[in-house]
């Protein structure tokens, strides 16, 4: 779409779209933003202009054996759901690629569910299941919970990844005397990386966020950083939840950065020396 | 029982995807060292033959036999046959060295020999100083040069390419096909080439299968094609020709005489394989139409100059022959008559086809 | 092995996975709430015995003796608690009649014969009879008639519960009304917000682009928790509203409605805007010079070129927006007051708080069929995955 077309001209308009793209901007970053400086508030309330810098709220959570609890529990879980999500995810993505499994276009619809239907509404189910199985208030039940939300970031991040690769390289690879299992391994995997490792960083992300889930099928023993955060924010709004915030997005951040950078980095470098040839 | 030169041989090989018949009981022989080249629309089959051959289509019927041995049972990692693709195919994760050495690496060989046939087959393509790129940092010609080091280097006995060319400009297309026909000739390669561009298959192979809907129209010389088309198909996919419908009136020997739609009669000298009687269509190309100004000269036909079109090297003349229209081509220098005037278009008995309908 | 069964054995984990984690749970909640369980397994020789009362007559002694056979045997303490609220849910008394009764059955030698009416004179009642009788059906409607705020007279006939029960349909009026104006707010922002981003190119497009981003893969806690910060008396708005001379005492931003609906355009905003913008990239960039060529102002153009090919991408957003925000319980929460409260909270409160699951799981159906029926409309209508990476 042109931009010329979309400009009725003259100043005013101009400075109507700057103005109207500089206040959404700034409502979509503002909260983010705004939280981060006050993990590092001296004062006990949660307020502009922060007194500090200082790690005080940090040293409270790291003293307070709730919060390391639930930190613990929140990479234990998350890391178990997530290895639980990625594998299967990745095995369903690779099975359902060529549609040659019957009804592969509905089961990709049920396989996505997870994501749509409503958290509480899973809850309640798994609630009841997990009474009858002996699974509640358990590790286990817990990582399956979250790997059932996770399995569809997995999925589509994996199928997209396969989607983009060229089918004739594998063919390629065959040509050339791969069998199929080397040719897994040294085409289809390698190529399939990318979005495998995406896919895990969202299901991490998904269970460090996690809540009401957890409220549902968690005992006291299995609390996570999200759970433990959810419950300080009804009763009592202190720095420390600043200070939560901000591990869990840095948490989130940095393995994003992990893996979109690569990705990002790997697309510059290759713009650059292609002009540069 | 093997014919003396087959050393690539589909017996009545079909391929049908549902109700579609794609590939329909086809039989040829292509001969050891041979270049030849797989030719027709899209949908013809041509690609569907080089995946059967090639082990990633398997055939609804017949065989396929390589240098006497049936393969179509085999999986393509074991039928030893190089494939240059239509994309190229480069894995995109290895380097061009590590590309090349793909092949090997899945034969087991060793390293250090690894190496050394890596560099050759490089130094073949002449991109031995781009072994450690990534298949992203080269051009389109230099990626279309590594895929075929790449299928060259374990020395198959086939080499099978599909449209190998087409993603390529004209120029550098031009120049890579000079660039195959030399290695065809220097490694006494046996290549099946797929294309859809005449022009193409004319200038590179030895021989080239017309194919279409599944069927071959014609397998020949390119020469053969171009001047002695056996179908309609053929004569009007390979080069441009004017079509005159008629049927045959009497025939002496080779030489037909044949009475065509507009009440004119014509004799064409390659007639042998058509009865009296028989509906038939001549097949005269632009560079054989000469205009005349003597309705006694051979197989003279009355037309009305429509249009001149001047196309560099030649001039391109539209004729109208009673309902039919025609092109003649004549150089530059020629003076062209001028346009609504009227002339005879003639051509020798020798330098046109018969062709079924 | 061919190419279809190695597909289908990748495929099966996920299918098992799903099955057992994801639509078991889902169909036993629905189970739960259709099914007359709880007093029948509490009470199964009840059970088989009023089966053949009619209800007119006062209770037979076989009946008697089946119940009370059943309150000494040693049921499970959690399954008869369950069977004495739901008991107590048709009609109140029960919640002390059972377990006295239950006491003294204990206490009385097995051998002597016990009239219940001398245990307790309410067992004379036949509306604790015909109670008990209600609440012995393999399958009932109860709950999901409570659900609506309906329930069953002694007769059968559907009416409405007492208006001081019945608060579930205003809860779900307002679940809807809060998905709709959220919805409104992000097409109303993310619309025009899309088509700038689209009309820029390169830096500023991936400037407006990671902004949209950034918050889809902020934790939605962290963003709830934030603007909870923000939007307090004492936050920064309210802060800079003043410091600016433009209110003098701070305005209620949290705890209320405006809370929720800031709060949760925001977490849904990106949800609106990738899918408008994914439909208008797609449009060919000389569309709108085209436009103007043939004679198209600008506002034309846009009018009869622009919007209508953006409208996939606006339906889309819309759908996914509302849908999600059915469902929504984080959000409304932690920013809403008393009377802000979506539907996913009442289900969360019968299943954690009272252990109510046939209530919760009837809410649950009413939330979880009409997000179906959009996610199926959405997967028809929508060519934009569900997750944008």
């Amino acid at each position: 779409m042109s931009s010329a077309s979309l400009r009725p001209g003259g100043a005013a308009f101009n400075a109507l779209r700057l103005g109207f793209g500089t206040l959404v901007v700034g409502f979509l970053l503002l909260p983010l933003v705004a939280i981060l400086p006050l993990a590092f508030t001296d004062s006990v309330f949660l307020v502009y202009p922060i007194s500090g810098p200082s790690m005080r709220w940090f040293g409270v959570l790291a003293e307070s054996q709730a919060w390391t609890r639930a930190i613990v529990n929140s990479l234990i879980i998350g890391t178990g759901a997530t290895i639980v999500a990625t594998v299967i995810g990745t095995l369903a993505a690779m099975g359902l690629r060529r549609e040659l499994v019957p009804f592969s276009g509905l089961l990709r619809s049920i396989f996505l569910l997870p994501m749509v239907v409503p958290a509480v509404v899973l809850g309640v189910g798994m609630q009841i299941l997990y009474a009858r199985m002996g699974l509640a208030s358990s590790y286990l039940g817990v990582i399956i919970a979250h790997a059932v939300l996770c399995v569809p970031f997995v999925l589509v991040n994996v199928a997209s990844s396969l989607a983009s690769m060229d089918p004739a390289l594998e063919r390629a690879a065959a040509s050339l005397g791969a069998s199929p299992v080397e040719v897994f391994r040294n085409v289809t995997l390698p190529l399939a990386m990318p979005g495998i490792l995406t896919g895990a960083v969202f299901a991490f992300a998904t269970s460090l966020d996690e809540v009401v889930i957890t409220l549902f099928v968690a005992g006291p023993n299995q609390t996570t950083l999200a759970r433990q955060m959810f419950s300080s924010l009804r009763e009592n709004i202190s720095p420390a939840i600043a200070a939560a915030a901000f591990i869990i997005m840095i948490l989130t951040f940095v393995l994003l950065l992990a893996v979109k950078g690569a990705s990002l980095i790997g697309a510059l470098r290759k713009k650059r020396e292609i002009s540069g040839l | 029982m093997r014919e003396p030169d087959s050393f690539i041989h589909f017996k009545a090989i079909s391929k049908v995807f549902g109700a579609i018949t794609v590939v329909d009981a086809l039989d040829f022989h292509v001969a050891r060292g041979e270049f030849v080249s797989l030719l027709g629309p899209s949908g013809s089959g041509k690609t569907t033959l080089l995946m059967m051959l090639a082990g990633f289509e398997t055939p609804s019927g017949g065989s396929i036999h390589v240098d006497g041995r049936r393969v179509e049972h085999l999986p393509p990692y074991k039928r030893e046959m190089g494939v240059v693709f239509q994309n190229y195919a480069l894995f995109p994760h290895m380097t061009i060295s590590e590309n090349v050495a793909f092949p090997l690496k899945m034969r087991g060989v060793a390293r250090t020999e690894r190496d050394t046939r890596v560099k050759r087959a490089l130094d073949l393509v002449r991109l031995g100083h781009l072994a450690d790129r990534k298949p992203s940092q080269l051009s389109g010609g230099q990626q279309q040069r590594i895929a075929l080091s790449r299928a060259l280097v374990y020395e198959p006995k086939v080499v099978l390419m599909d449209e190998p060319l087409s993603a390529l400009d004209k120029q550098l297309r031009e120049h890579m096909q000079l660039e195959i026909r030399a290695l065809h000739r220097d490694l006494g390669l046996t290549v099946i080439f797929v294309t859809h561009d005449q022009g193409e298959a004319l200038t590179m192979s030895d021989r080239v299968a017309v194919l279409n809907r599944g069927k071959i129209e014609q397998f020949d010389t390119p020469s053969g094609l171009y001047d002695r088309p056996r179908t309609r198909f053929v004569a009007e996919f390979i080069g441009e020709t004017n079509l005159l419908a008629g049927r045959v009136a009497g025939r002496s020997g080779e030489t037909a005489t044949v009475a065509l739609g507009t009440g004119a009669s014509v004799t064409c000298d390659r007639g042998a394989a058509f009865e009296t009687a028989q509906d038939v269509i001549v097949s005269v190309r632009p560079e054989m139409l000469h205009l005349v100004q003597d309705p006694g000269a051979d197989n003279a036909l009355p037309v009305t100059i429509t249009d001149h079109v001047y196309h560099g090297d030649h001039i391109r003349l539209h004729l109208a022959c009673g309902e039919s229209h025609l092109v003649a081509r004549a150089g530059r220098r020629d003076a062209a008559p001028p346009i609504g005037s009227k002339a005879f278009a003639s051509f020798a008995p020798g330098d046109c086809s018969l062709v079924v309908p | 092995m061919s190419a279809r069964l190695k597909a289908l054995l990748l495929v099966t984990p996920l299918v098992v996975f799903l099955g057992l984690f994801f639509l078991w749970p889902l169909w036993m909640m629905i189970a739960t709430a259709v099914q007359g369980g709880t007093v029948r397994l509490a009470f199964p020789q009840t059970a088989t015995a009023i089966a053949s009362w009619d209800g007119s007559d006062p209770p037979p002694a076989a009946l008697q003796a089946a119940l009370i056979r059943d309150l000494r045997a040693d049921t499970p303490q959690e399954r008869f608690g369950d069977a004495v609220r739901t008991l107590n849910s048709q009609q109140a008394g029960f919640r002390t009649l059972l377990p006295r009764t239950a006491r003294t059955l204990r206490e009385a030698a097995e051998s002597d014969p016990v009239d219940l009416a001398t245990v307790d004179p309410r067992w004379s009642d036949q509306a604790y009879w015909l109670a008990l009788k209600r609440s012995m059906p393999a399958y009932t409607d109860a709950n999901l008639l409570a659900a609506i705020d309906l329930k069953r007279t002694d007769e059968a006939r559907i009416t409405p519960v007492e208006p001081d029960f019945a608060v579930n349909r205003a809860i779900m009026l307002r679940t809807f009304v809060i998905a709709i104006q959220v919805t409104l707010l992000c097409a109303a922002i993310g619309l025009p917000f899309a088509m700038l981003t689209a009309s820029l190119s390169g830096w500023k497009r991936n400037a407006l682009l990671i902004a949209v981003l950034l918050p889809l893969w902020t934790s939605l806690l962290v963003r709830t928790a934030a603007w909870l910060i923000l939007l307090q008396d004492s936050g920064l708005i309210n802060q800079t509203l003043r410091a600016i001379g433009l209110i003098d005492s701070p305005l209620s931003l949290i705890y209320n409605r405006t809370g929720v609906l800031i709060a949760m355009t925001h977490v849904l905003l990106p949800l609106m805007v990738l899918p408008i913008y994914a439909s208008l990239i797609a449009i060919p960039r000389n569309l709108m010079p085209a436009a103007a060529a043939l004679g198209a102002a600008p506002l034309q153009a846009f009018r009869h070129v622009l919007l209508p090919l953006a409208m996939p991408g606006l339906l889309s957003g819309s759908l996914l927006v509302f849908m999600v925000a059915l469902g929504y319980y984080i959000t409304p929460a932690l920013t809403g007051g008393a009377g802000d409260q979506m539907i996913s909270s009442v289900i969360a409160f019968y299943a954690t708080g009272t252990a109510n699951w046939g209530m919760a799981g009837a809410l649950g159906l009413f939330l979880l069929a009409p997000t179906t029926v959009l996610y199926i409309v959405y997967s028809r209508l929508s060519r934009t995955p569900l997750v944008q990476t």
